[in-house]
């Protein structure tokens, strides 16, 4: 196990998780994980399916109570503060950290009220509301390509736009961070590319905490790069050396694919 | 527009409380959430007081009053007891159920196995179609086609006839739907080891369809258990111990129909309805628990086979 | 393994839950020509059935004989004498007023408390409590009208003429159909709605239930994630997602309030007029055709008329049924058992 979690990093990080533990009725999920989540900056999450890498990420807007029957121990801070102790709502961790998912889930309605959505919630109308759906729009490099008609249903849009179309509606809520579960394994190649670009991008101003099996994706998005392996962090470190010089021998035979 | 986020200590001290500053707005939602969860599960418990009420008082009007005699004799002018609505019962369920558990069966296994997908389409249309088919609008064909075009009158083959049909829809669509859930994957296996359809059929697809094809008739027997409508004018009316087919019977819901008028006074006849009315809620309670375990045997079955 | 497949659209979720679309595929897995010739000789006992609705509406056809009982038929005025002095009027949209009368409130009341039942369960109950509250709403389905019948007219109907009408009468006697004269014995329209909200209650909460249970898990989790508290998501995704299928109960529930008859009969005063109130005896089609049955059967212009009154109350629960049907797309009858379900 690693404890290095937050030695390259100068600026506090926004998300410290310590020794999180999440147990299902018949086995661990996640042993004793403990890592630091950077702001603005893009922290990739490697490891075979059922390595419990998503299941750290729904611990981190505490989605993953939602899962019945999940244990859950340790902590989890964002920006110091514990997002479990019990005066917290999940309500208000979840629009302080955004959540994107495997397949693009749109709502049935209209790309404006997609992205209305949280911002809604909130009270906004008129005027400011239309102006945070431009700009959410705009920042998931969307309002170029479906500027001129948001009264479309959204589930006309193609598979990648409907995929930037749930970023732009996280975007919407102003969240700090934003937790990506393998957003471009249901897209096409170039698809892909675009969302890939454009985590690239928002790293400037969110923490974005990416979720990947592809290894090449997260070496060219990822700044730092957590690899876990059955429910335990194998390793954590900057990407560049994640991969090229593992000092685990399981990172080792992962990232050349001897298994996966 | 980017918002500022100092870096620096200071900043970091104000963030800390970020996740307690709840918004005055954030508090109303909050305060909503919490009503309405309240508000919910209160209309839910709300429901239940009548039917709470419901056992109560027919258990206070009933129960006091069984005896042996209850089961055993028959009613004759303000006294006596249920047997002849008991047996009559058991007779005409017994029969409706053979009958609706024959016809339903078959069409539910042919819609699911056998017919061309428009025509399974048709079929279970038609069967929700007849199941929304009011009980009395039943009744009246049930009187036209048993008791005056076969000429026999009242009796417990027209009364069990009638019912029957009223019960085949529960029957024929969770067959089908029995048989339509055997996994693809079972089938495709068994046909392509060269099983033909009728050895599938019995080998490996009715052991799997079996529980929900019983979920199916026994609701068919609840639905039937309950109906009085369709009965009154096929099945007739009669005190008396059985005697056939061919003869006219009584039964526990024409119990409660018939004597429910009856002042408290005269004898013993509301009670027996509120007796008869006990024990339909008996019967109910024992087959929606049988129904239950039979889904949930269903369900882990389902599991086992990864479906 | 990623499941590449398109995203369900949330109608479809809601509300098909029977393996249907499957079918194809498994008779073009061997689709030899024996075995289509074989599927179309099946289908005469695929569609028994079909067979038993046409049954049903053909004997009725043929015993109301079509006769025509003249421009008053679609009347608001009845009036038989059984005497043969005065000529009777046979007029089947009074009842079908007075069958709305009852099956209209009710409804509205029933499928409010189903929604309340049916979010209750899927949203904010724990599983537990969830399956033995489910259970005792199958049970409230299960037990016979008479049974329903009889405890409102013993229990109830007492209750409701000294307490329940005038208590109402206090509070809303201003609006139409809610003051004027209370009936003395309890029984009447208000009774009948009240056992008929019960009694709709357990099947359109069942498939509402089962709609709200099949909108996607994704669509939840991506209101949950953006911050929206449970009841938000339910307002804005579930109720969204479900709506078809919500529908669907609403439409069984009708016909099922339109149809009933035994429990009315009992309850309502079998009073044939429009009542004036709410409060007042009254009676409804499908009543008026159970309990005036025995009296038919020897005068052959009341029995036509009856079963030509069967006649429209059968359309009706057609009509009603198809566009439920048509509404959900769900097979409401099968999920009600609760049965078959994975």
């Amino acid at each position: 196990m690693s404890d290095d979690g937050g030695r390259d990093v100068e600026a506090p990080p926004i998300i410290s998780v310590r020794e999180l533990t999440v147990r299902a009725r018949d086995r661990v999920i996640l042993e004793r994980v403990t890592l630091d989540i950077p702001d603005r900056d893009v922290t990739g999450i490697i490891g075979p399916s059922g390595c419990g890498k998503t299941t750290l990420i729904r611990t981190m807007n505490r989605m993953a109570e939602r899962s019945g029957g999940l244990a859950i121990s340790g902590s989890v801070r964002y920006r110091g503060q514990e997002i479990y102790a019990p005066e917290v709502n999940p309500v208000l961790v979840r629009q302080k950290i955004g959540m994107v998912f495997q397949r693009p889930v749109v709502f049935p309605m209209s790309i404006f009220d997609n992205v209305a959505f949280g911002p809604r919630l909130n009270g906004l109308d008129g005027d400011e509301l239309e102006a945070i759906v431009l700009r959410s729009l705009e920042r998931a490099g969307l309002l170029g390509e479906v500027g001129s008609d948001l009264d479309r249903p959204a589930l006309e849009l193609s598979g990648g736009q409907q995929q930037r179309l749930c970023i732009a509606r996280a975007l919407a809520v102003e969240p700090r961070v934003l937790l990506l579960d393998e957003p471009t394994a249901s897209l096409d190649p170039i698809a892909a590319q675009r969302v890939e670009a454009l985590l690239f991008e928002l790293r400037r101003e969110y923490a974005v905490v990416l979720v990947t099996h592809n290894l090449q994706q997260a070496a060219r998005v990822a700044t730092r790069t957590a690899f876990l392996y059955q429910g335990r962090l194998i390793e954590y470190d900057e990407t560049k050396r994640l991969f090229e010089t593992p000092r685990e021998k399981l990172t080792e035979n992962y990232v050349t694919g001897r298994f996966g | 527009m980017i918002r500022d986020r100092g870096a620096g200590p200071t900043a970091l001290a104000a963030d800390g409380a970020e996740l307690a500053a709840v918004s005055p707005r954030l508090r109303h939602r909050l305060r909503l959430d919490g009503i309405v969860r309240w508000a919910l599960l209160g209309a839910f418990a709300a429901v239940f007081f009548p039917l709470f009420d419901m056992i109560y008082w027919v258990s206070v009007r009933a129960v006091p009053k069984f005896t042996l005699a209850t089961f055993t004799e028959y009613q004759v002018g303000n006294a006596g007891g249920l047997a002849a609505m008991i047996e009559g019962t058991f007779v005409l369920i017994g029969l409706a159920t053979a009958f609706a558990t024959s016809i339903g069966l078959i069409a539910g296994i042919y819609t699911a196995e056998y017919a061309p997908p428009a025509v399974a389409r048709i079929g279970r249309l038609a069967g929700n179609v007849l199941a929304g088919i009011p009980a009395i609008v039943i009744g009246y064909f049930g009187y036209f086609l048993f008791a005056l075009y076969t000429g026999w009158g009242y009796t417990t083959l027209g009364g069990a006839l009638t019912l029957s049909v009223l019960m085949v829809p529960f029957v024929y669509r969770t067959a089908d739907l029995a048989f339509s859930s055997v996994p693809a994957s079972q089938r495709e296996a068994a046909l392509a080891l060269g099983a033909r359809r009728h050895q599938y059929l019995r080998r490996l697809a009715w052991p799997i369809a079996l529980p929900t094809v019983l979920t199916g008739v026994f609701l068919a027997m609840a639905i039937g258990l309950g109906e009085t409508a369709p009965l009154v004018y096929t099945a007739g009316w009669s005190n008396t111990p059985w005697t056939g087919l061919f003869s006219p019977t009584s039964f526990l819901t024409g119990a409660i129909w018939l004597f429910y008028e009856q002042p408290p006074t005269l004898g013993a006849l509301l009670t027996l309805a509120f007796q008869a009315a006990f024990l339909l809620i008996v019967i109910v309670v024992a087959l929606n628990l049988g129904l239950q375990w039979l889904a949930d045997r269903y369900r882990r079955r389902l599991r086992g086979l990864g479906a | 393994m990623d499941r590449r497949e398109p995203i369900p659209r949330p109608a479809d979720g809601a509300s098909t839950p029977t393996p249907v679309p499957a079918l194809p595929n498994r008779r073009a897995a061997n689709g030899e020509g024996r075995s289509r010739l074989r599927g179309w000789l099946a289908s005469p006992v695929a569609l028994l059935p079909l067979g038993l609705v046409a049954l049903v509406a053909a004997v009725l056809l043929w015993e109301s004989r079509l006769a025509n009982l003249g421009p008053s038929f679609w009347g608001l005025n009845y009036f038989f004498d059984p005497s043969g002095g005065a000529p009777s009027v046979f007029g089947v949209s009074l009842f079908l007023v007075d069958s709305a009368i009852v099956a209209g409130p009710a409804l509205a009341l029933a499928s409010g408390l189903s929604l309340a039942i049916a979010i209750s369960t899927v949203v904010y109950l724990p599983p537990a409590p969830s399956r033995l509250l489910t259970l005792l709403t199958n049970l409230l389905a299960g037990i016979p009208s008479v049974v329903y019948g009889i405890w409102g007219y013993v229990v109830l109907a007492p209750y409701f003429g000294t307490t329940a009408q005038p208590t109402l009468r206090g509070f809303l006697g201003w609006l139409p159909g809610f003051g004027g004269p209370l009936s003395a014995g309890g029984v009447g329209s208000l009774l009948a709605i009240f056992i008929l909200t019960i009694m709709v209650i357990p099947i359109t909460a069942a498939v509402m239930r089962e709609s709200l249970r099949n909108v996607p898990n994704d669509l939840v989790e991506a209101g949950l994630a953006l911050g929206a508290t449970p009841w938000e998501v339910v307002r804005r995704v579930r109720l969204r997602a479900a709506r078809r299928g919500l529908w669907g109960a609403v439409f069984l529930g009708l016909g099922r309030a339109i149809g009933e008859s035994v429990a009315v009969a009992m309850v309502i005063g079998a009073s044939i007029q429009i009542p004036p109130n709410l409060y007042t005896p009254s009676t409804t089609l499908a009543s008026f055709i159970f309990y005036q049955l025995d009296s038919a059967f020897f005068y052959p212009n009341l029995l036509t008329a009856l079963t030509e009154f069967a006649l429209v109350l059968l359309a009706v629960a057609l009509v009603v049924n198809l566009l439920g049907q048509r509404a959900s797309g769900a097979d409401a009858t099968v999920i009600v058992t609760g049965g078959g379900r994975g």
